[in-house]
C-alpha cells in the first residue's frame, strides 16, 4: 500500500491528539510534528533499522504500555505516546553510556551523551579510538539510495564490524560519497587530492575525470562510465563537466 | 555534517538532504528569482523549529500578499532597518520563557532575514547590534545587488559599473561608481563565531554552512548570492549558471569564517576572465574593455588578499 493510499490515523503525545498515515515511522511523524527525539541510526530516504536505540519512546496501546525505539514503530490508530518520561530518561542514559564505551571518539555521540549529563561510562573501552556505532545506515544508503550495495556487515555478535567485502577494496563502489556525508558519526572519511578520491573506510582510490573543455576533476571516471551504463547515454556526454555541459 | 560534504559529491547525496519544504511554492517571485531559492534551501535544512523575522524587501512582498503566506513556519514582518533587532528580541523572549518553564525546552533556531538595503544600507546599526551583543541567531542577507522591489535603485552593495534606476549608465556615468560594500568581513570584524558566504548555485555547500551555522551557538551572519534576473537584466534560464559564474570568476569568493579563522570552501583552479559573468548581464552591457579591465584587476587583488589571509586568525 503507498503512502497516498494508506489510512489516517488519530493518535495521542503526551496528552495532545495528532493525525498521520497509518504504517509510518512514528518517529518520523512525531519529528513532522516538531518534536526533538535524539537518534543517530535513522534515516528518512531509507528503512528503519532500531540499531542506536536513542529514540526511544513510551507507547500504550489498549492496557499495555511499553517502552520502544519510535523509528521502527509502525502508527497505528488510538496510540498514546509518551516522550522523556522517566523511564525513557534513564534508558536512553544507558544507552548513551554503552555507546560511549563502543565509540568513545564520536563527537556527537559524546555531545548526545553530554546533554543527557552523561560524562563518563561504567562499560569497558575496547578501542578508545572508534568512532563506528554499527548502525549501518551506511550500508542501507549504498543499497536503498545509491543502489550499489558495495559494503556490508562482517561476523556477527561483538566481532560484528562494518567493512568492504573481505576488508579490502570495495570493488563496486563508485566513490560517490553518500556513505560519507550520511554517517552520524564521521568515521569513513574521504578527500581528494592530486586528482584521485579517496574513500580511506572502504580502501577505496578513485581517479578522477577532467573535463574537457575547462580542465577541471569533476567526478570519478568509474562513476561516470556507470552512469552511462544505467542511463544508456553515450560516453562522450559525461566528458564535460556540469558547468561546461 | 560539517566537514563531510562535498560539492563533487552531489549525486546521490541530494538524494539525502532534508525533503520538507517551509517555504513553499505559490509565492510571487520573478522567473529565476535566485533569491526565492536560497529561502526556499536554507529553510530546508533549518527545519520546522525555526522562526524568521523578515526586513521589506522582495521576501516579505513576494511571500506574504494578504491574505495568502509562503510561509509554513512562524515569520514576521518587520520594518525596513530592524530584522536583527526583532529576531534577538524573539531569541531572547525564548529563552526567558523557557528558563520561567511557560513553554517546553526546545531548540528554536531565530533567524533574522533582510536584503543588501536592509542589510547594508538602513539595517546595518541593528545588525551590528545584534552581533555585538551575542544573540543565539542566524542573521542572513540575502544580496541582490540593489533595492529590487521598489524598482532597481542601488545600494551601498551594487557593484561597480552596474547600471541601476538611480545610477544609470549613459554618457556622463558609467553606472554604479563605488565599489561593492564587503558586509561578510564587516560582520566578521565583530567577532562573531560563524561568518559564511553562501550561494545557491553550490547547494551541497550551502547545505553544509547552513548546518554548521544552525549547529553553533552564538551569533551567526550568513551573507547569500542572490541573482535578480530582473533587476540585472538577465535571461531567467541562467539563474543557476550565473551564480557558478561568479565563483569561478573571483566575484563572489566562497568562504567561511569559524571563529575568525577564513578557509576558502569553492575554490577554482583557475580564475575565468571576468568578461564571461559580465556578458549575459544588461546592466554591464555599457562597460568598455579598459574599464572591465580596471575592475577585473581590483577583482584579483581582493582575491588574492583573500587568499593570502586563509588560514589566518582575522
Amino acid at each position: 500500500m503507498t503512502e497516498s493510499q494508506s489510512r489516517e490515523v488519530t493518535f495521542k503525545v503526551d496528552g495532545r491528539s495528532l493525525r498521520g498515515r497509518q504504517g509510518e515511522s512514528l518517529l518520523e511523524a512525531l519529528r513532522r510534528y516538531g518534536y526533538q527525539v535524539p537518534s543517530l541510526c535513522h534515516h528518512e530516504a531509507v528503512s528503519p533499522y532500531g540499531a542506536c536505540r536513542l529514540c526511544l519512546v513510551e507507547v500504550q496501546k489498549g492496557k499495555r504500555r511499553k517502552l520502544t525505539t519510535s523509528c521502527n514503530y509502525p502508527l497505528m490508530e488510538g496510540i498514546e505516546v509518551f516522550l522523556d518520561t522517566e523511564q525513557v530518561v534513564s534508558n536512553r542514559r544507558v544507552v548513551l553510556q554503552l555507546l560511549l564505551a563502543q565509540a568513545p571518539a564520536a563527537e556527537r555521540v559524546r555531545q548526545l551523551a553530554a546533554e543527557y549529563g552523561v560524562n563518563d561510562t561504567p562499560f569497558e573501552v575496547e578501542d578508545p579510538e572508534n568512532r563506528c556505532i554499527n548502525c549501518g545506515l551506511c550500508a542501507r544508503v549504498c543499497k536503498e539510495v545509491v543502489g550499489v550495495e558495495a559494503i556490508g556487515f562482517s561476523g556477527r555478535g561483538a566481532g560484528k564490524r562494518m567493512v568492504a567485502p573481505y576488508d579490502e577494496t570495495a570493488e563496486d563502489c563508485i566513490g560517490c560519497g553518500a556513505c560519507v556525508f550520511v554517517c552520524p558519526t564521521d568515521c569513513i572519511g574521504m578527500s581528494e587530492t592530486g586528482g584521485i578520491r579517496t574513500i580511506e573506510r572502504w580502501h577505496r582510490k578513485l581517479p578522477l575525470k577532467t573535463c574537457s573543455v575547462c580542465g577541471r576533476h569533476f567526478a570519478p571516471t568509474f562513476q561516470l562510465n556507470k552512469f552511462a551504463e544505467w542511463t544508456g547515454l553515450p560516453r562522450g556526454h559525461f566528458d564535460k563537466c556540469p558547468d561546461c555541459r | 555534517m560539517a566537514a563531510r560534504l562535498q560539492e563533487g559529491s552531489n549525486v546521490f547525496v541530494s538524494r539525502l538532504l532534508p525533503r520538507d519544504n517551509w517555504f513553499v511554492s505559490g509565492h510571487r517571485a520573478c522567473q529565476g528569482c535566485g533569491e526565492a531559492l536560497a529561502v526556499r534551501m536554507i529553510h530546508q535544512v533549518l527545519g520546522r523549529n525555526t522562526m524568521v523575522a523578515s526586513a521589506t524587501g522582495c521576501m516579505e512582498i513576494i511571500s506574504s500578499s494578504y491574505p495568502d503566506t509562503a510561509w509554513s513556519i512562524p515569520w514576521i514582518h518587520v520594518a525596513f532597518e530592524n530584522a536583527a533587532a526583532v529576531a534577538s528580541g524573539v531569541e531572547t523572549g525564548l529563552r526567558m520563557l523557557m528558563q520561567k518553564g511557560k513553554i517546553p525546552s526546545r531548540r528554536i533556531t531565530v533567524v533574522g532575514m533582510a536584503g543588501d538595503g536592509g542589510t547594508a544600507d538602513i539595517g546595518l546599526q541593528a545588525l551590528s547590534g545584534a552581533l555585538e551583543r551575542g544573540h543565539d541567531m542566524i542573521y542572513v542577507c540575502y544580496d541582490n545587488e540593489a533595492y529590487m522591489n521598489t524598482g532597481i535603485q542601488r545600494s551601498s552593495s551594487t557593484p561597480y559599473g552596474a547600471s541601476t534606476t538611480t545610477s544609470p549608465a549613459g554618457r556622463q556615468s558609467i553606472g554604479q561608481q563605488t565599489w561593492k560594500k564587503n558586509l561578510p568581513m564587516i560582520a566578521a570584524a565583530h567577532g562573531v563565531p560563524y561568518v559564511a558566504t553562501v550561494n545557491p548555485s553550490y547547494p551541497m555547500d550551502l547545505v553544509r554552512k547552513v548546518e554548521r551555522a544552525r549547529s553553533i551557538r552564538g551569533p551567526k551572519y550568513l551573507h547569500v548570492y542572490a541573482c535578480c534576473p530582473t533587476g540585472w537584466r538577465l535571461a531567467p534560464e541562467l539563474a543557476v549558471a550565473i551564480g557558478r559564474l561568479a565563483v569561478q570568476t573571483g566575484v563572489f569568493p566562497m568562504y567561511e569564517i569559524v571563529d575568525g579563522v577564513l578557509r576558502m570552501t569553492v575554490q577554482p583552479e583557475k580564475l575565468r576572465p571576468l568578461k564571461d559573468y559580465l556578458k549575459p548581464q544588461g546592466r554591464f552591457r555599457h562597460l568598455d574593455d579598459d574599464t572591465i579591465a580596471r575592475m577585473e584587476q581590483r577583482l584579483h587583488q581582493e582575491y588574492q588578499k583573500l587568499l593570502r589571509r586563509e588560514g589566518l586568525q582575522l
